[in-house]
């Protein structure tokens, strides 16, 4: 099985890590920054950052109804941190012009956890993992709302922080930051169980 | 960059245009697409003439 190629949205925030882990796991990436980038790609991370800024770039850029519509025809996706917040479906405190695309049910608050000083490290344990995963917390959204569908893989303090609906996983916090590449490689796998 | 946004002749149109220039470095068209039509930058300042020399500034 050819590995697949992954795009790793880099309009802005931490797209150079998330690369570095995908290259170690056998995976050529592309950094995407435009419509014809995004279409030459089999799956993509959508990386940490600050969510408003992404998706106004996104807007600019050209990307937003495109990577809308790869998502509904299946497109696999890594959403971290502010990944997250643009594939919830529902941002209850962004600004007006601040797009959800709608990937997965779930509702999201901005910085839900509090402002950078709140910013913090906690092991996790995850469904399907033996062992914890050192899990960073950055600004990180607050899912407020999960829907039917979408699976909790991983909650702190009773709050999902991991969860997932078919290709497309979302995490609150930074995984590509701990030198533990798990999560990739089971969101990767998950992709190429789906091609063959 | 704080001094180049806010005391250029367009503030809203120059912090947007740094924001996508930076995105887009690569691409050539986009560069000067976003650097057109900005009006003036910050006008330089010459030393001599400062009212406040900036190592007298702060506490």
């Amino acid at each position: 099985m050819v590995a697949p190629t992954v795009g790793v949205l880099a309009l802005q925030g931490a797209f150079a890590a998330h690369a570095t882990i995908l290259e170690s796991l056998g995976c050529a990436t592309h950094q995407v920054r435009a419509p014809g980038q995004l279409a030459a790609v089999d799956a993509l991370v959508v990386p940490g950052g600050e969510s408003t800024t992404m998706s106004m770039l996104l807007e600019r850029s050209q990307l937003l109804e495109p990577l809308r519509d790869r998502a509904r025809q299946g497109l696999p996706i890594f959403g971290t941190c502010a990944g997250m917040i643009l594939m919830a479906s529902e941002i209850c405190d962004g600004r007006d012009d601040q797009h959800a695309l709608g990937v997965l049910d779930m509702t999201v608050a901005r910085n839900g956890y509090g402002r950078q000083i709140d910013s913090f490290e906690i092991d996790i344990e995850i469904a399907g993992l033996d062992t914890p995963f050192h899990a960073v917390f950055i600004r990180s959204p607050l899912v407020t709302r999960l829907g039917p569908e979408v699976e909790q893989l991983a909650e702190v303090d009773g709050v999902p922080v991991l969860c997932r609906r078919g290709p497309v996983t979302v995490a609150a916090f930074h995984p590509e930051l701990s030198g533990d590449d798990r999560l990739h490689r089971r969101w990767l796998s998950g992709i190429r169980a789906d091609r063959v | 960059m704080g001094s180049g946004i806010f005391k250029s002749g367009s503030p809203a149109k120059m912090a947007s245009a740094i924001v996508e220039a930076a995105t887009h470095y690569q691409d050539p068209a986009i560069l000067v697409k976003v650097s057109t039509g900005l009006g003036d930058a910050m006008a330089g300042q010459e030393i001599s003439k400062l009212d406040m020399k900036l190592a007298e500034r702060g506490w």
